[in-house]
């Protein structure tokens, strides 16, 4: 590699780390890229989650019969 | 000392070593582009450019949500029942979708990761794909209801459906084509502020001021069966909170680069959303309510250009054209950040890259669920006979619906210790987060169940 070619390598490595140093450590997508570990919900949590998903569900497919129902 | 990791640099297009670090990405170097100016104006006390560089995501959340159906459904609340009761209750449920964004923006800035990715991580594939399903499901029909929206205002300028699909995916392949969040955000804040509109459509109709200020005591109380008015609250609240709207600004807050430190400033621009949106809403409303001494004409020709004409014909030329161009604004924006809304959603369960920073080359899944997304619904309106009122009419209720999980999951990932540190939920917070979610869970099951014995015969309406 020839010098000139160097010294612009060691000038855009400079720039480079001088932008890089805005981002905080956990903003780098190496970073974010690794999964958070997963939570311990309780089974009451558990239980409670899957009922109010239940109940969605439902209330959605009276929404969407009522809406097809309405097009006749 | 560490070994240092040979990466590929960015900008030579070569590998380097760096010693230490992490490796580097197209997506680091842009956003950190955008992070050194924020240090830069930060370091210098430069408080106004400042809030410009980091005000977005919560404007463009709120006003996104100021969409086609939302206009329509405020100004049909004007129509049908005047301004008294919507012109205090469309500020009281701003705020509630303030408190709502603020835990949105502040999970954003402070895990650096989307909402869609933590609740799949955190709390299990099942509840992540659950949400991704609903979020896919709502922004479809949501996105179908925007181009109607948009077809309406064209309609106005006597501009067909091929028309309103050629905009909107125009503007989507343009803002799409610069490989920058910045770029993307300031397009559509841009474009968004022509939500504005709706404020000049109000100003044109002459409102009496005294009428609109004595407004706020909530009187008179919206008449006519109980059906109507669990429609009318179950609309507005889906026209106000969305599931769309948790995934964008806490996903955009983290792409923008947003950081503990922004918060404050993430909490100006969300309260700034929220007002503009909350005037620009009233706005939409008052201009409306002067169809009211006509019986609210318009309204059923809505599939036509039924609004801005009737508008036309009652307060002049002016303020139909306002409004159709304020409808076809609103359409526009709406398409731009809920398809922006599913891309994210789509890279970040599937656990690719899920940047407007990165190209499309190495964030590919993330670029053809926001362009698929678009041009799925720009495909239904195209459909000849497709239900496209009753789809419009139809999307704020379905996203009231199925709001309250995403909003559970949005709380109990604002209160998560391990993730959020020192920044968790105040108890204040928390009161009004749940309080928030009882709310819209309740009008939305109660007008789906009333709906759904009306429809079976098994109450009268």
């Amino acid at each position: 590699m020839s010098t000139i070619q160097e010294r612009d390598l060691q000038r855009q490595e400079r720039f480079e780390d001088e932008l890089i140093m805005h981002l905080e450590r956990d903003q780098f997508v190496a970073e974010t890229s690794r999964p958070v570990p997963p939570a311990e919900l309780s089974t009451r949590a558990k239980a409670g989650l899957w009922a109010l998903r239940i109940f969605v569900v439902i209330v959605s497919l009276m929404v969407i019969y009522t809406f097809i129902d309405q097009l006749h | 000392m560490s070994t240092p990791e040979v990466t590929a640099s960015p900008l030579l297009g070569q590998p380097r070593a760096r010693v230490g670090g992490p490796q580097i990405t197209d997506e680091d170097i842009a956003r950190s582009r955008d992070r050194s100016r924020v240090h830069h104006a930060r370091h210098h006390s430069k408080r106004w450019r400042l809030l410009w560089l980091l005000v977005g995501p919560g404007i463009l959340a709120m006003l996104g949500e100021n969409d086609g159906p939302s206009m329509i459904a405020y100004a049909a609340d004007g129509a049908q029942y005047g301004l008294g009761f919507f012109v205090p209750f469309i500020p009281i449920l701003f705020a509630m979708a303030y408190v709502c964004q603020e835990m949105c923006m502040r999970v954003g800035a402070v895990t650096h990761r989307g909402y869609g990715e933590l609740v799949l991580q955190r709390y299990g594939r099942v509840w992540g794909w659950f949400g991704a399903g609903d979020l896919t499901l709502t922004n479809l029909v949501t996105l179908v209801a925007e181009f109607v929206a948009i077809r309406v205002g064209l309609a106005y300028f006597h501009l067909g459906a091929g028309v309103a699909v050629a905009l909107g995916l125009a503007l989507v392949a343009f803002t799409l084509s610069g490989g920058r969040y910045w770029r993307w955000e300031r397009i559509v804040l841009g474009l968004a502020l022509f939500n504005g509109l709706f404020l000049l459509a109000a100003i044109l109709v002459k409102p009496h001021f005294g009428a609109v200020a004595g407004s706020f005591d909530f009187s008179p109380f919206p008449g006519g069966s109980f059906n109507t008015l669990l429609l009318l609250l179950a609309s507005t609240i889906g026209a106000t909170v969305t599931p769309w709207m948790i995934f964008f600004q806490q996903s955009a807050s983290a792409d923008k680069g947003m950081t503990p430190r922004d918060v404050k400033h993430g909490r100006y621009d969300t309260a700034a959303g929220a007002v503009l949106a909350a005037i620009f809403g009233i706005g939409a409303l008052i201009a409306g309510a002067a169809l009211l001494s006509h019986g609210g004409a318009g309204i059923e020709g809505f599939a036509g250009a039924g609004f801005p004409e009737a508008l036309s014909h009652v307060a002049g030329g002016a303020v139909g054209t306002v409004f159709a161009l304020g409808l076809i604004e609103a359409g526009a924006v709406a398409i731009l950040t809920i398809s922006a809304s599913t891309a994210y959603a789509a890279g970040e369960c599937v656990g690719v890259s899920h940047s407007f920073n990165s190209s499309p080359r190495n964030a590919g899944v993330f670029y053809a669920a926001n362009a698929g997304i678009a041009l799925l619904a720009a495909a239904v309106i195209l459909i000849p006979g497709a239900p496209l009122l009753s789809i419009a009419l139809n999307a704020n209720v379905l996203a009231t619906v199925l709001l309250p999980v995403s909003l559970v999951f949005m709380v109990m990932l604002a209160n998560d210790r391990g993730l959020m540190g020192e920044w968790t939920n105040k108890r204040s917070t928390n009161a009004i987060g749940i309080a928030v979610i009882a709310f819209v869970g309740l009008c939305g099951a109660a007008y789906g169940i009333d709906s759904f014995l009306q429809a079976i015969h098994l109450v009268g309406s």
